[in-house]
């Protein structure tokens, strides 16, 4: 999403810009963190929270919620993903994330009242699916926006990508002349 | 297949490892520790498909070069292949680049050398279709076939753009062998390459430097003619004097490009080239509020709207190797001009993972079975020809309020129109080379295993934007040409309409899209305006 934080208030009609000042006000009163969570470059705690309960029902079939370490990886992984954004984008993803981390929103929107932390991954499915059949534009925007991030952040772990049945890219040597075999040139 | 993972590259093709033998002038603007001034006869804003064929033109002239990049410069000795250093060092935005609602997301280079560094080598002229109607509804001169031939033969000898001999990759095959068998048309692709290695990572960068892109041709040109080139350094605005622009300022960015170090750069030149690509060029114009009596600038920006689907078979595709594109059909795209439904043009794309699956439009179990299969899986590319039609104005380019170009294009009911009429052409097609099943790119879409159920299903999809996977490699317009100031940004010449020593020499100067990958059209016609620049300036 590449939005300003008063470009992503005009989103759309007077619906979605209420909730929007609503999750613009949870920043504003601290009720979320402005710092990025500890060991990490831009995810903040209620970021890494969401997360956490997300990604194993994004990536259904390839990580478990009980998986902490696969989640870790991917989390941190994600966190990279972040800081190669541009900041106009991290602004964005921030904001998406205020919207579905700040109590009033998270429960009027995704239907998830309790915390994050608490959520099953039920719960996440329900929510997820709940800002893809929204009747909102900016719901559906956020939908694809955080499948997309999680997505990404897990196969772009290259022993993830092994699982597609992709063998990786050529090997690089770096300063020295290759023993192996070469590709076959092609004239001209 | 032939596992690459297997194959070793050399590394000793990179240009740049010799950059001081050669004598050239580079500067790392992250590293400036004092402000920079510089002269020149020509500063040129942008080393992409524009700024890189206007550098070599102008300093083979015997003129004065001073190019200024915002991006990094990374060469062929730093392509690893690997799709995070690419997406993070040689894209906009790491890739997050999308339109202001996130409708679509917009892929776009942003390092030296701009988008051809990581263009999949698509080369075509600019249809006569599109010059006949710019010449007709567009006011532009002097672009006619005949004109624009003698430009194209030079980029084309220049670039060593020829029919791509070897045999297509599954991915691209599959799309000839569709055609034939509904009796579309197709054709080859022409490709900008010298000893290509067939190894499919155009998109990443090439390791090889065989793709002949601007980071590997005319920009160790022009370095070689004296030229100074000076990355991490993005234009802020222009300066100038009563009715002449006189140069251009600019900031010095950190080393990872998100920063900015606080240093700045100055350059005064006789003449300013801004070729900082669709998006960019606007925007510099727009910051430096330069004159626009008829708020032309940023207007009808196009991106040749691309959607696509999925098929799965039974037999391997390995879409992640091979020439990214080497068959297209354009059976779709001029059955009309400028009247009715939006056309397209067919293609595919490379699929390495990470990019494959932040394409699909799945999530869960779904999105985990496809993804398992992608070594089996083709996918197809509309390519929607925009700003041809009443309809069809395109999208607007805005500055953020950090100064950064927002493009405003929403999504709207004739361009969706034009997606699910792809996907039906594109579902048919797959089924009809015996894919096991296909996908359209919508969120409520399943892989549906007959193009009878895909049918069906298609009709009860609800196609609305931000459900429907909609996207752009292809960012055009914004200061179009013509010689109507009350309808373009510079004349036919590439000048700006209302100051003097301005010029725009990029696609951004295009008037609709084009109907094709852009790159040639790029380089034919900045070859063409930069040679009209050097003889006046040599006169």
């Amino acid at each position: 999403m590449q939005t300003d934080r008063r470009d992503f208030l005009k989103l759309t009609m007077v619906g979605a810009a209420t909730l929007t000042t609503i999750s613009t006000g949870a920043s504003l009163s601290g009720c979320t963190s402005s710092g990025p969570a500890s060991g990490m470059k831009r995810l903040r705690p209620e970021d890494v929270d969401l997360l956490r309960a997300l990604t194993p029902a994004v990536m259904k079939g390839k990580i478990r919620p009980e998986d902490s370490a696969g989640l870790d990886q991917t989390i941190e992984s994600f966190d990279t993903l972040m800081d190669d954004l541009s900041e106009p984008v991290v602004a964005g993803v921030q904001q998406a994330f205020d919207l579905l981390s700040f109590a009033p929103t998270r429960g009027l929107l995704v239907g998830q009242w309790s915390s994050w932390s608490k959520a099953s991954l039920e719960d996440a499915e329900g929510a997820l699916a709940r800002l893809k059949d929204s009747s909102l534009g900016l719901l559906n925007a956020v939908y694809a926006a955080v499948i997309r991030l999680i997505i990404s952040a897990w196969y772009l772990i290259p022993e993830n990508a092994a699982t597609a049945g992709y063998p990786g890219p050529p090997k690089r040597v770096v300063g020295e002349v290759p023993a192996t075999a070469k590709a076959q040139e092609v004239a001209p | 297949m032939i596992d690459l993972s297997q194959i070793t590259l050399n590394n000793s093709t990179d240009p740049y490892n010799k950059a001081a033998e050669r004598g050239w002038d580079i500067t790392d603007a992250s590293k400036l520790e004092a402000p920079l001034e510089l002269e020149a006869d020509v500063v040129i804003i942008g080393t992409g498909a524009g700024g890189g064929t206007a550098a070599e033109t102008l300093s083979s002239a015997g003129l004065r070069v001073v190019m200024l990049e915002a991006g990094p410069l990374k060469t062929s000795s730093l392509f690893d292949m690997q799709e995070r250093a690419a997406y993070r060092d040689l894209y906009q935005e790491g890739t997050g680049r999308g339109t202001k609602d996130g409708g679509m997301v917009i892929l776009q280079g942003r390092s030296v050398g701009g988008s051809t560094t990581v263009n999949w080598t698509t080369s075509f002229r600019t249809p006569p279709e599109t010059l006949r109607f710019w010449a007709e509804n567009m006011g532009v001169s002097g672009c006619s076939v005949e004109e624009m031939a003698p430009h194209f033969e030079h980029m084309e000898e220049r670039l060593n753009i020829h029919e791509w001999p070897q045999a297509p990759n599954e991915n691209n095959a599959m799309l000839q062998r569709a055609a034939e068998k509904l009796g579309y048309s197709w054709e080859k692709i022409h490709r900008n390459v010298r000893g290509c290695l067939n190894l499919g990572y155009c998109g990443l960068g090439c390791p090889v430097d065989a793709k002949q892109s601007m980071l590997t041709t005319t920009i160790p040109a022009a370095l070689d003619n004296k030229a100074k080139l000076v990355h991490h350094a993005r234009a802020v605005r222009l300066f100038g004097e009563g009715e002449a622009v006189q140069g251009v300022e600019a900031e010095a960015l950190t080393p990872n490009v998100r920063g900015t170090t606080g240093q700045k750069i100055t350059v005064r030149a006789a003449r300013t080239v801004v070729a900082g690509g669709a998006m960019n060029s606007p925007a510099l114009l727009l910051r430096s509020s330069v004159p626009d009596p008829h708020g032309r600038i940023g207007k009808r920006t196009f991106l040749h709207p691309t959607t696509l689907t999925m098929g799965i078979y039974e037999g391997g595709i390995n879409p992640f190797y091979g020439a990214p594109q080497s068959i297209y059909s354009d059976h779709f795209q001029w059955q009309r001009v400028d009247t009715g439904p939006i056309c397209f043009k067919l293609e595919v794309p490379p699929l390495q993972p990470a990019f494959a699956a932040a394409f699909y439009t799945a999530a869960g179990e779904e999105i985990a079975e496809c993804m398992d299969q992608l070594d089996h899986t083709q996918c197809m590319i509309a390519l929607m020809r925009d700003g041809f039609h009443e309809d069809s104005q395109g999208g607007t380019v805005e500055l953020g309020d950090q100064g950064q170009p927002v493009i405003d294009y929403p999504v709207d009911r004739y361009l969706l129109e034009g997606v699910k009429r792809a996907w039906s052409v594109m579902l048919e097609m797959q089924f009809a080379t015996g894919a096991r099943s296909a996908r359209p790119a919508h969120v409520d879409a399943r892989h549906y295993t007959s193009w009878k159920s895909a049918k069906a299903a298609l009709a009860e999809l609800d196609v609305v934007a931000h459900k429907s996977k909609v996207g752009s490699a292809h960012v055009m317009g914004g200061c179009p040409m013509g010689d109507d100031p009350e309808r373009s940004v510079t004349d036919s010449n590439g000048k700006f309409h209302h100051l003097d020593h301005l010029y725009v020499m990029d696609g951004s100067l295009f008037p609709t899209s084009i109907g094709a990958n852009p790159q040639l059209s790029i380089y034919g016609l900045v070859h063409k305006l930069s040679s009209q620049l050097a003889a006046q300036l040599k006169a």
